[in-house]
């Protein structure tokens, strides 16, 4: 073997040459990476600090970039949270690895500190010039302005040009990158694509962008709540390997053993010491100094928690939308036609608690495109409210969708593959452990058991929508018989009359037997259709399906809509996926359109059949 | 099935359905189910006959429609055969939407396209029981050009008069048979041997071109691809009348086995109801056999996993295998042995593969066909 020199490098260095692992695979998603890392921090922060976040994100081209064939792009988001202290700036843009967030248990966003690091590594790397950046806390009286760059080597944030400035924001951070890349806006990876992602499960945001020369737009929030952020909550025993177990117990330092359990770990007490000691680890052990605990008998008392049956994970750390708010904030992706939104319950899936939420929307400008030749309905993903935009055939939430059976529920799909037509099919998955394919976190791991999770729900969600496409399906094919029995009888009749060279009176006793078995047909189909909306209007009452009346939906502005109107649904059906069983509620509204349609299809085909039957 | 039939069994249909509408009864239009899994193969009998699959259509809100397009077309057809005149399917569509054009009542009838019009117009003849020639509608008389210089073809024309055809007279211009082989009478000047159906009819062409009706007591044909009516109705005519022995020689691939080959020989799902009339069952493979293309070093070359229409061929063949009557059946064993080389192999050898034992001679490729029908080379 030839001699070479061994050298070490810095986690900067690494990533610094790794970038595509972090997101920054293409001109087009460093732009989308960038404007995500800037604004997941920004809303982290917020929700920190119980403000209701107010964003204003600027994008647009300022010249021709360094590499070939890409843009110099100007991203700036500007947010409301409670500002940083200037010590703390370099770590955060600078640094790698520097976190408030990291394995902490908890539902943010952000988790290792890579992401805005990168961006201003892929800034510096090719615009020469690292993020500049404004922060002012409440505590300060002028904001100070930096320009923050990575000091690759050692992985170290460097400021520079640093100075105080007056800004008319009472508190908040502004970052700012000048980077080269591509703007995309619409499709898989667009921002306008992200951005309506962000604000929708984000219904507390209140979003102002700019994108290259479009008009500004402005997003208003529809909750006036900030989400309550749950308590962190201490790793299960049985999450962890012997490695991370052995670096936990390093925090504990001269704590015994017992301690260190039961303060490192959730669902350890007293009682399951005495099971431990019954599955065979030595008593004395458990009143040892950590920091005297060999390798040896560390894995001893690894093995016997792993042999050991313990309570699953809380899921007390998970954080939701929730129905309601969901319910509220759908309808800004649109014109929104009808809707069903289901939260489950927290539950444990490969022993990390998680909520799964799901709305499907049917958005009214592209109903006509309903069919087996319409393009494929519209999937969001989100995973702790971040949505993700790449890669999306791996990922659980798209296989779960996949593995659905929409036709039962009306909705056109070729087999094993995404549902056809005019739907928007959001899927959030809210876990304090997400177990991501990549660190550029654009996709979830399918585990079986998180697929099946994910599976129960949108069941739940297409069983609600199901009423309503069903009660339109009866309502078509209403009116269709009704036009078959008007169009074809005559002919018919004519045509058998002159092939047979029947009388006039054979014809008029031929009609008249025709319309009575045609009639029979019709009566079959109102019976149909009048059961399909009396269960219509039983799930609309029960919140469980929401119709958007037509003037409603056309104005914009009323996007915000009183609570009685918007009735959420009831959490406690999200125990079991089979809705048949639940009691019947009697109904408070039905669309007027719609109602107006079955009305008039009722008086027509009693009118027509009198008339032809006399 | 006579001409005068139709006209009486469709008026009896119609009086039926009126009748049954009078008394507001629901009409049950009914006919012969034309799919694979309606066939039965009987090795006796030779060709593929329908089961006891019915396909009943009951007037109801979502059949008036097609019950009463398949009147509408049936008054049509009747008119045809009452003025003695006759369309193809083609020109049956066009004349269905020109009814629709100037009768605005009857514009719920009209068809999109000529498969719409097609479909009925097949229904009427299961539901009949009766091949659409029988109703005056008349396909293309693709394929079947035919050389002897022994054979007498006496042609019965629709006004009763006779024409005989002497196929020696013809030269090197074939004779071309009609979809309507009941019109023709066959005879032989000398005893014929054999008859040679050739895949390809170019290949046909060369070999007359190069003498092959001079040298051999033959009846040589063109199946132009998979075989139309007139070329299956005029091979079980020379079968019936002639009673020579029928050689098939094609391409050795899964679609000429299965999609020209068992056509031929015991007819197709989809024309159960006209097999008896369209099918050559003494009809034998010569070649290409699997085993030839040692024997006489043919060139073959590897199916092309991309080429579509052979990646389904070859489908087909497994599907054939499993469900097929005609070769699951152990007299056609040979055959399904060939399928299964084919499968397994995935190889395929042309006809005119034949031509590279020796380039230099224009009539190996006939020394090769006679040779082998002398030593029993077939299938």
């Amino acid at each position: 073997m030839a001699k070479q020199k061994i050298t070490s490098s810095s986690t900067a260095e690494y990533f610094s040459k790794n970038l595509q692992q972090v997101g920054f695979s293409s001109p087009t998603k460093a732009v989308l990476t960038t404007l995500k890392e800037a604004i997941d921090n920004s809303l982290d922060a917020c929700e920190d600090e119980g403000i209701l976040p107010e964003l204003y994100i600027e994008v647009e081209k300022v010249g021709s970039g360094t590499i070939k064939n890409t843009d110099l792009v100007r991203i700036k988001v500007e947010d409301n949270g409670p500002g940083l202290n200037i010590e703390d700036v370099p770590k955060v843009f600078g640094e790698y690895l520097a976190s408030s967030k990291f394995g902490r248990g908890r539902c943010s966003r952000g988790q290792q500190g890579i992401g805005i690091s990168a961006a201003t590594t892929w800034a510096q790397l090719t615009s020469a010039k690292g993020a500049r950046v404004i922060t002012k806390t409440k505590a300060m009286r002028q904001a100070v302005s930096c320009l923050v760059e990575v000091d690759v080597k050692n992985n170290k944030g460097n400021i520079k040009d640093k100075k105080s400035i007056n800004w008319d924001r009472p508190h908040g951070v502004s970052v700012e990158f000048v980077l080269d890349g591509r703007i995309q806006l619409q499709g898989e990876g667009g921002l306008i694509t992200y951005l309506t992602g962000t604000a929708l499960v984000n219904p507390h945001l209140n979003l102002h962008y700019k994108l290259l020369d479009q008009p500004k737009v402005k997003v208003s929030r529809v909750s006036e709540k900030s989400p309550d952020v749950p308590l962190a909550v201490e790793p299960h025993p049985h999450t962890m390997k012997l490695g991370e177990f052995i670096a936990h117990s390093h925090l504990f330092g001269k704590s015994t053993i017992s301690t260190f359990l039961k303060k490192g770990f959730s669902r350890i007490s007293d009682s399951t010491f005495q099971v431990l000691v019954k599955n065979g680890l030595e008593k004395r052990l458990l009143n040892q100094a950590v920091d005297k605990t060999t390798d040896v008998q560390f894995k001893a008392v690894f093995s016997a928690i792993h042999k050991t049956e313990l309570m699953a994970p809380s899921t007390r750390s998970v954080m939701i939308i929730g129905e309601e708010t969901f319910s509220k904030s759908i309808r800004r992706l649109g014109e929104v036609d009808f809707f069903a939104v289901v939260t489950r319950k927290p539950t444990i899936c490969d022993f990390k608690p998680v909520v799964v939420e799901v709305a499907i929307a049917r958005l009214k400008m592209a109903i006509k495109v309903e069919g087996d030749d319409s393009p494929p309905s519209q999937v969001l993903r989100f995973a702790n409210r971040v949505p993700l935009q790449f890669d999306k055939s791996a990922c659980a939430m798209v296989k779960a969708i996949e593995t659905v059976n929409w036709r039962a529920y009306g909705i056109s799909q070729p087999k094993g593959s995404l549902p056809l037509g005019p739907y928007v099919i959001a899927v959030s998955l809210v876990s304090p452990f997400i177990k991501f394919k990549n660190a550029s976190k654009e996709t979830v791991d399918a585990s079986d058991e998180l697929v099946e999770e994910i599976r129960r729900t949108l069941i739940q969600a297409g069983q609600r929508l199901s009423r309503h496409i069903r009660k339109e399906h009866r309502e078509a094919d209403l009116e269709e018989k009704i036009r078959h029995i008007e169009q074809f009888c005559p002919i018919l009749v004519d045509c058998l009359c002159r092939i047979t060279k029947a009388p006039d009176k054979r014809k008029k006793a031929a009609t008249e037997g025709l319309l009575k078995l045609l009639g029979r047909d019709v009566n079959t189909a109102k019976k149909h259709l009048d059961e399909a909306v009396k269960h219509h209007k039983e799930a609309h009452a029960k919140g469980k399906i929401q119709i958007i009346e037509k003037e409603e939906a056309r104005d914009k502005k009323s996007e915000v809509e009183s609570e009685e109107d918007l009735k959420p649904s009831h959490p406690e059906n999200s125990e079991g996926i089979d809705e048949s069983d639940e009691p019947k509620v009697k109904a408070k509204s039905v669309s007027g359109e719609k109602a107006k349609a079955k009305k008039k299809a009722d008086s027509k085909t009693k009118e027509k059949v009198k008339e032809k039957t006399v | 099935m006579r001409d005068d039939d139709i006209p009486k069994l469709s008026r009896e249909l119609c009086n039926k359905m009126l009748a049954d509408l009078e008394n507001a009864r629901r009409p049950v239009l009914e006919a012969i189910k034309c799919s694979l899994d309606n066939s039965r193969y009987n090795p006796k009998v030779g060709y593929l006959t329908p089961g006891d699959k019915r396909v009943r259509s009951e007037l109801n809100v979502a059949s008036v429609q097609k019950m009463s397009r398949s009147i509408f077309i049936l008054e049509i057809l009747l008119r045809n055969i009452e003025t003695g005149a006759v369309n193809t399917k083609r020109e049956l569509y066009y004349i269905a939407k020109g009814e629709v054009r100037h009768s605005p009542e009857l514009r719920a009838l009209d068809f999109t396209d000529q498969s719409e019009s097609d479909s009925i117009i097949d229904f009427i003849c299961e539901m009949m029981e009766c091949y659409r020639e029988d109703l005056n509608c008349y396909a293309n008389d693709r394929g079947g050009q035919t050389y002897s210089n022994q054979l007498v073809v006496t042609e019965l024309l629709s006004d009763g008069t006779k024409a005989v055809v002497d196929l020696s007279s013809l030269g090197t211009s074939p004779f071309q048979p009609k979809n309507r082989p009941q019109s023709l009478t066959l005879k032989a000047k000398k005893k014929i041997d054999f008859c040679l159906v050739v895949e390809s009819e170019g290949t046909a062409n060369t070999f007359v071109t190069n003498g092959f009706c001079k040298r051999n007591n033959s009846i040589l044909l063109g199946a132009q691809g998979v075989p139309s009516n007139a070329v299956r109705g005029w091979c079980k005519l020379i079968q019936d009348q002639l009673k020579v022995p029928i050689y098939f020689f094609g391409d050795l691939d899964a679609y000429t086995l299965q999609n020209i080959f068992r056509t031929l020989k015991a007819g197709s799902a989809a024309s159960l109801i006209r097999n008896s009339d369209f099918s050559a069952p003494d009809v034998r493979f010569l070649g290409v056999l699997p085993e030839d293309i040692k024997k006489y070093d043919l060139t073959d070359y590897p199916v092309k996993e991309n080429d579509i229409q052979e990646a389904r061929a070859l489908k087909k063949a497994s599907d054939a295998l499993k469900n097929d009557p005609f070769f699951r059946d152990k007299k056609n064993k040979g055959l399904s042995r060939i399928l299964e080389w084919l499968l397994k192999n995935k190889r395929r050898c042309e006809q005119q593969s034949f031509f590279t034992v020796d380039p230099r001679d224009p009539i190996m490729p006939e020394k090769i066909i006679v040779e082998k029908i002398k030593r029993g080379d077939f299938i």
